[in-house]
């Protein structure tokens, strides 16, 4: 293995008007200098190996395009350090792009009107993939999925999951180091979700191809990444395996009982005997956040189960999705 | 990895231009609606041209042929704006919808990438209607036909191409930098229609104004005037290719400074 993007100490700054309210504020906002410098990513470093999939993940503005836009060359840096395949990205624009493909979720980037198999064609000269490699190439893919259907069609005819799956297949056509994916599952349904991370699972096996993955699908997450990245107000929160980042959080475990009576009452109840955890109540349940390290949630619920009647009980892991929106409230400590 | 010559770009141009006329020939009634469009655009155009010069004869002495043969020319050199770089039209859309970053991630260059996108078959109509113009005013001035004059005409028919491009590019290229481009656009389109005037009807503020600052004397005027006048040829219309060639790779460079500072929207 060998670090296939390299990142070090990337700040990227923008300048931003500051603007005022009212029409008498857009007035004076013409004539106005009056700019504040705004951090989108600040000071970020990682390495990033050949062949792996890492997950990108944060909240929304925190600053995962931005980064994005950098590694492919599209923005410059404010300052910092970025290589990708040895090369300054936004110097060598061309040249990154030669060994990158990306994809933008809802942006298809093929020929609106072309059929796909006219659009792999341009492709196939743009990126100058000879004939036996290009051959190669749809080979497998044909072994993927189903690509017959797909290839004479015009795109614009395309429903979304069939445009995604497209939009996937060109940007890894030219056989790229790096494949940069922007939410490619969002907006799909169930089976086309699956569809799509089984394709990219296997084009990573198949090619070694190092995929960038942004998503606020916690499923994507959990089928495809290792390695997981979050960063948030352009800070970088968390970079290592997702099992640390389970173990991590891995001892606490959701207990919800529903005891009789009227459940905030009750709730405030237990929360006053269980000091140490947190109690929520909503319509249905009385949600106790047990920490393992401390007490077992069986010995929990033969605590509660002395002082109130409870009539039902679900026990809950705790999700990755969880386990992310404790890291974007909280931090990890 | 190759060297990405001429060569290179012009095979790819080729390969999306066909696939692009196969789509849109596949809509018929699109195709044939805007074709009629075109000519009925080109005929009224010519009809107020015609009326008009009934009424003067002449325009401060130039004649109806004369002024047919400008009419034409501007129609010929309008061509490849129209057909080639009509695009331009959209990039406003492309950068406010940030649409417009697909097209920095090809290791291609991004002006042609996205100029590449579009051809617009209606202005080869125009085109046929532009030589016809100039044909019928050649013979009728009686310019006789040589090889020296057919490649003056080239040459000044690619330059007051490269002059019509280059406004456009530049005026489509002001939406990098503000929202409402539109309407920069769209006066530079609609001057674009004083080109078929001889620049000395308008006054000197307006010369002078069509000249240099919103060059569209360069369209029509200056580059035919080597092939009406070649006795009083002024050294604008010697100087128009190279001033041609220039304006065109001024826009060039101001739209590709729009495009590499483009930072999309988020997503």
């Amino acid at each position: 293995m060998s670090a296939i993007i390299e990142i070090k100490d990337l700040t990227k700054e923008f300048k931003v008007l500051n603007r005022r309210e009212g029409l008498k504020g857009s007035i004076k906002d013409l004539f106005s200098r009056n700019y504040k410098t705004v951090r989108a990513v600040d000071n970020i470093s990682m390495t990033i190996q050949q062949g792996e999939i890492v997950g990108y993940l944060g909240p929304n503005g925190a600053g995962k395009s931005t980064t994005i836009k950098m590694m492919t060359g599209v923005l410059e840096p404010t300052s910092g350090e970025i290589r990708t395949n040895g090369i300054v990205p936004y110097a060598n624009r061309a040249r990154n792009a030669q060994e990158i493909g990306v994809v933008f979720g809802q942006r298809s980037q093929l020929w609106w009107a072309l059929p796909l198999v006219e659009s792999f064609k341009i492709l196939k000269d743009i990126y100058q993939i000879p004939d036996e490699k290009y051959n190669s190439m749809l080979e497998l893919y044909g072994s993927l999925v189903d690509l017959e259907p797909l290839l004479h069609k015009p795109v614009r005819q395309m429903s979304l999951g069939q445009r995604t799956l497209s939009d996937i297949l060109a940007a890894f056509l030219h056989d790229p180091k790096i494949v940069f994916l922007d939410e490619p599952t969002i907006g799909l349904d169930v089976s086309m979700k699956s569809k799509i991370r089984k394709l990219i699972q296997a084009l990573n096996k198949e090619k070694n191809t190092t995929v960038i993955l942004t998503t606020h699908d916690m499923g994507d997450v959990d089928a495809l990444c290792r390695r997981i990245v979050i960063i948030d107000k352009g800070k970088m929160l968390y970079d290592n395996d997702i099992e640390h980042l389970k173990s991590f959080f891995g001892s606490y475990r959701t207990l919800k009982i529903r005891p009789d009576g009227e459940l905030s009452a009750q709730a405030e109840l237990i929360g006053k005997e269980l000091p140490n955890f947190s109690v929520t109540a909503d319509d249905e349940w009385i949600a106790i956040l047990v920490d393992e390290d401390k007490s077992k949630v069986i010995d929990v619920l033969g605590q509660l189960q002395k002082s109130h009647k409870i009539k039902d009980m679900q026990l809950e892991e705790i999700s990755t999705e969880e386990v992310i929106k404790k890291i974007y409230e909280e931090g990890v400590s | 990895m190759k060297k990405k010559g001429l060569g290179f770009y012009l095979r790819i141009y080729f390969k999306i231009l066909a696939q692009d006329i196969k789509s849109k020939m596949s809509y018929r009634a699109d195709f044939i609606i805007s074709t009629i469009g075109m000519i009925f655009t080109n005929i009224a155009g010519f009809v107020s041209f015609w009326i008009m010069f009934r009424s003067f004869p002449s325009i401060n002495g130039w004649g109806y042929y004369e002024m047919l043969f400008l009419y034409g020319f501007s129609l010929v050199a309008i061509t490849p704006v129209q057909c080639l770089f009509d695009n331009n039209w959209s990039l406003r859309i492309a950068v406010y919808t940030g649409d417009f970053i697909k097209y920095c991630f090809r290791p291609i260059n991004i002006f042609f990438y996205y100029q590449s996108e579009v051809f617009d078959i209606k202005g080869l109509g125009q085109l046929a209607f532009g030589i016809g113009t100039l044909i019928y005013s050649w013979n009728k001035i009686g310019l006789g036909f040589t090889p020296l004059i057919l490649l003056k005409m080239i040459v000044f028919l690619i330059t007051a191409s490269l002059v019509m491009i280059a406004m456009q590019n530049a005026a489509a290229a002001t939406c990098f930098w503000i929202m409402n481009s539109f309407y920069v656009l769209d006066l530079v389109t609609r001057f674009k229609d004083y080109a078929k005037y001889p620049v000395t009807i308008f006054s000197p503020v307006f010369r002078f104004i069509f000249t240099f600052l919103m060059p569209i004397a360069f369209i029509a005027y200056y580059p035919s005037l080597v092939i009406l006048r070649p006795d009083e040829v002024p050294l604008l219309s010697w100087l128009s290719p190279l001033i041609g060639v220039v304006f065109f790779w001024l826009s060039y460079k101001f739209w590709m400074r729009g495009a590499l500072k483009y930072n999309g929207t988020g997503s």
